[in-house]
């Protein structure tokens, strides 16, 4: 019974939401975008004084932080929802909004929006948790006297232990430890990211692509610092082959070169992204549907199947969740086995 | 008929986009499977090698696919 009601909490809270007549689609686009604050939901409370109900926000303001080349750094809150709300906040501090949405200042001149939006922030907070994590791991080790682990160290171990003997060691064999705490921490990192995704905190960490781009130019860095010099021999002048074939040969591999971490970020980016828009469309379609027919029964009906479904598509993310942080890493590993690869 | 939906069409396309990609993945992760799981009751105690191996190509042919579904995405939300 506890669990039921838990399962039918979000779809609670979404119900809250919509009470208007338009079809509810926003809410969808509101958790997959990037945004200024960090917003949960919206709790009923009251109504306005011309009928329509009263929604108090439950959301956390983050900072703006503008860079300006005479005018120096800026630091300030933007209270406000609306697009008019905003202008005149941020005219109060010099600045505007463009035409293309974005932040720009009123002399015109390039500023740097380094605000910490909604999905820096988790990014700092997952962070903060996974350098927590690791800590208390390490200590368990230093204190525990027959060096058996206590307490996080002993959930961790057949993690790390799995990482280090069928991802690491397979593909990077005597380079195994040296690469380790790197993959750990891409490992970690991404599957905390997307534990995270799943709580009803409205998180889309590596639902993000800048994110994903950045995680896999880590990779890319990583794997072309270390390359061995057979592995850039065939790229660029491949052994053993005609020299017309070797000239045919090099605009292919380097495709190659640059194809291998684009997938790794697209594939992040689009299994987390397709999860969450999967979700959401599953617990949306009773709210579409109830407002489209016009009938809270055809909602409620719907609910049913809505609800169930929604419970496998969660068990099947948290799946996800964790493939897909092994396959990040896994592919790391792979890439990163064959550019140390010495010639033979 | 289709110029009185144009401003619609793009939907389709979406759609048709999403739904192929989904067929392409399909046949592929399907021919690999089942070839991982011949593999695997010929030789079970290659079980593991195969497991892992399976995953990685089933991870490769799968973000294939998603850049097909990205696509299919970004014509909805950029149109």
């Amino acid at each position: 019974m506890k669990r039921l009601l838990v399962a039918l909490l979000p779809v609670a809270l979404l119900w809250a939401r919509t009470e208007s007549e338009e079809v509810p689609t926003s809410f969808i686009l509101e958790h997959v975008k990037d945004s200024y604050d960090w917003h949960i939901t919206d709790i009923p409370w009251g109504r306005n004084p011309d009928g329509s109900r009263h929604y108090i926000p439950i959301a956390i303001p983050l900072p703006r932080i503008l860079y300006h080349p005479q005018r120096g750094l800026s630091v300030f809150f933007v209270h406000g929802h609306s697009e008019e709300e905003i202008k005149t906040e941020l005219e109060k501090h010099g600045y505007t909004l463009g035409a293309d949405g974005k932040i720009a200042a009123i002399d015109c001149q390039p500023t740097l929006d380094l605000s910490l939006t909604k999905t820096a922030f988790q990014l700092i907070i997952v962070g903060l948790l996974l350098l927590w994590i690791g800590r208390s791991a390490a200590i368990a080790y230093q204190k525990s006297q027959n060096g058996l682990p206590t307490g996080i160290g002993r959930l961790l171990e057949p993690v790390v232990l799995f990482i280090r003997d069928e991802v690491a060691v397979p593909n990077l064999h005597h380079h195994a430890n040296r690469f380790m705490p790197l993959l750990l921490t891409v490992f970690f990192f991404i599957w905390l990211s997307n534990l995270f995704g799943l709580t009803p905190l409205n998180s889309n960490i590596m639902g993000n692509i800048t994110l994903t781009f950045f995680l896999a130019l880590v990779a890319f860095i990583i794997i072309h610092i270390n390359a061995s010099k057979s592995y850039w021999a065939h790229i660029f002048w491949y052994p053993g082959v005609p020299v017309w074939l070797k000239l045919f040969m090099m605009p292919i591999e380097l495709v190659g070169m640059l194809s291998k971490p684009f997938a790794l970020m697209m594939r992040l980016f689009a299994n987390i992204l397709a999860g969450h828009l999967m979700m959401l469309s599953i617990v949306g379609l009773i709210f579409i549907l109830a407002a489209v027919l016009k009938s809270t029964a055809a909602g409620l009906g719907i609910s049913i199947f809505s609800v169930l479904l929604g419970l496998f598509v969660m068990a099947l993310e948290t799946l996800v969740a964790a493939l897909q942080a092994y396959i990040f890493t896994m592919l790391s590993a792979v890439f990163l086995g064959m550019a140390l690869e010495e010639s033979h | 008929m289709w110029l009185e939906a144009g401003n619609t069409v793009h939907y389709l396309g979406a759609a048709l986009g999403a739904g192929l990609a989904v067929i392409g993945a399909g046949i592929g992760i399907g021919t690999l499977a089942s070839s991982a799981l011949q593999g695997i009751a010929r030789q079970p105690s290659a079980a593991g090698d195969i497991r892992n191996n399976m995953i990685l190509t089933a991870a490769l042919v799968e973000g294939v696919a998603l850049i097909a579904e990205v696509v299919a995405i970004l014509i909805v939300f950029l149109k």
